[in-house]
């Protein structure tokens, strides 16, 4: 440790990073002020109350309503119908119209990869409703598409997942 | 005799925010100017995922109604009952069922707690499912925010294993049928419907004790993972990106006309 040569190291110039700015940071300097308002206490508050009326809501409907319980589960005693969960119940409403591999796995895997691609596939760059027609329109038609079959397959479909109306009976279980 | 009493809290109350242990935890006075403020938003772990200020426009309650937060707020409630849950349910296909009547019946607050995890469960299927379709109608999966639009689907996608794989659990008739008709739709895929239908199941045909164990471990400790992860990454995100969008800004064609009218006004001064 006697040498007087310094170590490589120490010949490199040195940098600390300081504050890395990016042009339409949130920290920009001269940015235009816009009308805000500080988190705490005002954004803070609100969240508060949102989850404490939650919590009041979900007290209150543990309370007043059981969590449902069948008998025990009987691989031999198949119920008629038998309903998947209900935010399923569209995709097995859908296996009524289209052969299996449609309903089953291409039109919910279709679902998914397609509501990831959204962002790439809509390259038009405006959020306002009056230049997004067609993105909206297709979005609608398909959401509806989904919450009728969901609706249909909950409260429409009994026995070997014939049509039968609310007021008869409803099959369907939380 | 009150004043006396207001001194003695006073200075108590000062004794405790001045003291060394106090003052390790906090390092900032009580936020009510704008430096506390400021302080306790950087300096709070929990806090932190927010900015110090946000938009007043963004904070509207009817812009988001707060279905992201409150799809968080529920996952917590999720885990807190979810524990209370695993102190009593063992997943074993003779003791199940039995468990969970024994946790309606005879484990104090059981019931209640049981009773808030089903119906928690549901409302977070919805309450994700509508904020997905909030942030469409919004705009708000455009340029900066695509990825984490993406990460939001996959979200989306864990809530709903969450739940499928907890709908077993009770293994009563409900249960049981629901997921022997979930997973036959696994089977339905091209070429490796099968082996698709055997991994999730544990089993070549039908539901049964492998299942249970199975949904049980990705019920939870597997899903919530990575849920959790997934939405580590979707608030950091939010920030990064610039925080909520914002309602939309007006449209082209109002954004012509405004122009139209001020090359208008500048033509006749």
């Amino acid at each position: 440790m006697a040498t007087t040569e310094p170590r490589p190291a120490a010949t490199q110039k040195r940098y600390r990073t300081l504050a890395v700015v990016k042009q339409e940071a949130i920290t920009r300097v001269e940015k235009q002020l816009e009308d805000s308002v500080f988190v705490w206490p005002h954004l803070l508050v609100r969240e508060f109350m949102a989850a404490a009326l939650m919590t009041v809501v979900l007290l209150v409907v543990s309370l007043v309503v059981d969590a449902p319980l069948r008998a025990h589960s009987d691989p031999n005693l198949t119920p008629n119908p038998a309903k998947a969960p209900w935010y399923f119940l569209g995709l097995q409403e859908q296996l009524h119209y289209f052969p299996p591999t449609v309903a089953g796995v291409l039109l919910p895997g279709f679902t998914l990869v397609g509501l990831a691609l959204l962002p790439y596939v809509d390259r038009n760059p405006s959020r306002a409703f009056e230049d997004r027609k067609l993105s909206i329109s297709l979005f609608t038609i398909y959401a509806i598409f989904f919450a009728v079959t969901v609706l249909a397959g909950s409260f429409f479909r009994g026995s070997g997942w014939q049509w039968v109306w609310p007021w008869q009976h409803i099959y369907f279980d939380l | 005799m009150s004043t006396m009493n207001r001194g003695l809290l006073d200075r108590a109350g000062s004794y405790i925010t001045s003291s060394q242990a106090w003052r390790s935890i906090f390092r900032h006075g009580y936020p009510d100017t704008p430096l506390n403020q400021s302080l306790v938003m950087m300096g709070n772990v929990f806090l932190h995922l927010h900015p110090v200020k946000v938009s007043r426009k963004a904070m509207k309650i009817t812009y988001t109604w707060c279905l992201g937060g409150l799809s968080f707020f529920l996952f917590l409630v999720l885990t807190i009952t979810g524990v209370f849950l695993m102190f009593y349910f063992v997943p074993e296909a003779r003791v199940a069922y039995n468990n969970i009547q024994q946790i309606q019946s005879a484990v104090a607050f059981g019931n209640l707690v049981r009773n808030m995890h089903r119906w928690a469960a549901h409302l977070m299927v919805v309450t994700v499912t509508l904020h997905m379709i909030r942030v469409f109608y919004h705009g708000a999966y455009k340029p900066p925010r695509e990825f984490n639009w993406v990460i939001g689907v996959t979200l989306f996608l864990t809530t709903l294993l969450l739940s499928f794989t907890g709908y077993l659990l009770p293994w009563d008739q409900i249960g049981y049928w629901a997921i022997t008709v979930g997973s036959n739709m696994a089977s339905y895929a091209p070429l490796l419907g099968a082996q698709a239908h055997n991994t999730l199941t544990g089993q070549p045909v039908g539901v049964g004790g492998p299942t249970l164990i199975r949904f049980y471990t990705l019920h939870v400790i597997g899903l919530p993972l990575a849920g959790a992860i997934l939405m580590a990454v979707h608030f950091w995100r939010i920030r990064k990106d610039g925080g909520e969008a914002g309602p939309p800004p007006p449209a082209r064609r109002e954004i012509e006309q405004a122009r139209a009218r001020e090359m208008e006004v500048a033509s006749l001064s």
